[in-house]
């Protein structure tokens, strides 16, 4: 027998583990709990898997859906897993994501979110990485209501790799949240954080990004860059670049920028005969493909950057 | 060809308007090449981004004609396709943007602006590797962003190209050769002069006289305090350049 969700347990401000987003408000009523979905995928020890896998996230009108994804590769292991997340009509996605990468694994795991403008989803992804291990993430985020992505790595053995790559592009009220916790925890590691997020209309984007270096991880390596591009005066970014560092021998640097676009490229595009609407959708073109072309598989790349450009014609008209 | 009467214009600074040009009449009949020469703040590179369309300039006073039609009142965009082209004194990074799309989309822009059919793939190509090859720019630097990590010749010789593939009528080249060596400063001047057919003309902006042993001019005007102070051939230049900014300037007023 299904039941109806109990919105009482949500997170409150007062639970500070959970870097405050109002669920409460943004989910919508009503909601009917449904049971938890688990998507398992399993490489054993040196199975190189040359084929993207697609997994789909899916939820229905008025579903209050949890899921569970767990992926496992074993030493010298390596796969590309491709996320999607869809849905139809007014829900919320809860989901949990537990990657382990064993040593010499090697991970890509491309998200795209395309979420529908009601739907509401919450994904905490926990990946520890063991020696060598190499985590590449890339996420597009072009739907959804509110979107919160809480990822924490754990960089656990030496000479591991993590990086976090992302776009969103974000209008009307729609909100985008990520949040990452990168710990490392043993030597000579290496994280990267680079995302990209355009906000038109009055639409919010988040980005909170920590980078813990433990006492043990000397020549830790972690690099951040958040830049956000506002196209509406009621939009809004917010930015929280950390680091917090116990170690004596690292390199860490951070950024972060949130503004419009610059006047001199565009006139430069001018006198070279682009009109005003042409130099803005190449420069903000320009902009999301940054990122993009850290996607490794071509035929991902490609579709990322269609969905994209489909994107931004649409919403730059 | 080119018409330029009485063109005032002014900067927004925090103490209000500001008049940079004050005035300016000049008249490039077609194929000729005229030199600007000036001090610094003498409102050179205003002139150029005036010309240009830059909104940052209010104009004043005046009226600026290309074959007849008033600049003006175009749009950046619709200046250039009208046949007006800008090499830009400190020409523009723009990361993400290759080469091969920006001129592709640029040229593609200008010949829809002007009715003409957008040139495919293929067509584009070719006339890219001829005029690269013109001004000796390797095939890998169409494979990078525009400008990003360019020394200085390389920023300027690629205005040069955009302008060969572009085929303006009307050329203001904005202190092309500031910064760069001499053996530089011989390609970009190589380009420049490839492209004088007899029916195109240019105005060269510059500080120093050096640039106009290579691209040789018709009339040379010397620009201070945001008017035109003296006309005159060839050798105007060279006197400039041995008595000293300070010195001609006292001795014209």
């Amino acid at each position: 027998m299904k039941q109806a969700l109990d919105v009482q347990n949500l997170p409150t401000p007062k639970v500070e583990e959970w870097k405050f987003t109002n669920l409460s408000r943004a989910i919508p009523a009503n909601l009917v709990d449904e049971d938890v979905q688990e998507i398992i995928i399993h490489k054993a020890s040196g199975e190189i898997s040359e084929q993207p896998e697609d997994i789909s996230v899916y939820a229905e009108d008025n579903q209050h859906t949890q899921h569970f994804l767990k992926i496992t590769l074993e030493d010298n292991a390596e796969a590309t897993i491709i996320e999607r997340q869809s849905g139809q009509g007014a829900y919320w996605k809860n989901m949990v994501t537990q990657i382990t990468l064993g040593q010499n694994a090697k991970l890509h795991h491309i998200r795209i979110n395309d979420d529908t403008l009601e739907g509401v989803q919450t994904n905490m992804a926990h990946i520890t990485l063991a020696r060598d291990a190499v985590y590449n993430g890339f996420s597009l985020n072009i739907g959804g209501k509110l979107t919160r992505h809480d990822i924490h790595a754990e960089i656990q053995g030496q000479g591991a790799e993590a990086s976090f790559n992302g776009v969103n592009l974000l209008n009307g009220t729609q909100h985008g949240d990520t949040t990452i916790l990168i710990e490392h925890q043993a030597p000579h590691t290496q994280s990267n954080q680079f995302y990209r997020t355009l906000l038109d209309d009055k639409a919010r984007g988040v980005f909170q990004g920590k980078v813990h270096v433990h006492q043990v991880a000397q020549k830790t390596d972690g690099y951040q860059l958040s830049n956000a591009l506002l196209l509406s005066p009621d939009a809004e970014m917010d930015t929280k670049p950390e680091l917090e560092i116990y170690a004596d021998d690292v390199k860490c640097s951070h950024g972060a920028t949130t503004g419009q676009l610059d006047e001199d490229p565009l006139f430069y595009l001018r006198q070279r005969g682009l009109n005003d609407a042409q130099a803005r959708l190449l420069l903000i073109q320009a902009f999301v493909d940054e990122v993009v072309d850290k996607v490794e598989n071509e035929a991902i790349r490609e579709e990322i950057l269609e969905k994209s450009n489909a994107w931004l014609s649409e919403a730059l008209q | 060809m080119i018409k330029i009467k009485n063109l005032k214009a002014n900067v927004e600074t925090d103490e209000g308007d500001k008049e940079i040009l004050k005035g300016i009449t000049l008249d490039i009949p077609e194929g000729e090449v005229h030199a600007i020469m000036g001090p610094n703040g003498s409102g050179k590179s205003t002139l150029s981004y005036v010309l240009a369309g830059q909104e940052d300039y209010e104009v004043t006073n005046g009226s600026v004609e290309l074959d007849g039609e008033d600049l003006l009142d175009l749009e950046p965009e619709e200046r250039a396709a009208a046949g007006l082209f800008l090499a830009f004194q400190y020409p523009v990074e723009i990361p993400g943007v290759n080469m091969s799309t920006f001129l592709k989309t640029s040229i593609n822009a200008i010949r829809k602006q002007r009715g003409e059919e957008e040139l495919d793939a293929l067509a584009m190509l070719k006339l890219m590797k001829a005029k690269c090859k013109e001004l000796g720019i390797s095939d890998d630097m169409m494979k990078r962003a525009v400008n990003v990590g360019f020394s200085g010749g390389e920023k300027k010789r690629n205005e040069v190209l955009q302008m060969a593939m572009l085929e303006p009528k009307f050329c203001v080249l904005d202190e092309t050769d500031s910064g760069l060596d001499i053996d530089a400063l011989k390609i970009v001047a190589d380009g420049v002069n490839a492209m004088r057919d007899g029916k195109r003309s240019f105005l060269v902006i510059t500080h120093y006289q050096r640039l106009l042993d290579y691209v040789k001019p018709d009339v040379v005007h010397v620009l201070a305090k945001g008017k035109i102070i003296k006309t005159g051939g060839p050798d105007l230049a060279l006197e400039l350049e041995e008595k000293g900014y300070a010195e001609f300037l006292e001795e014209a007023a």
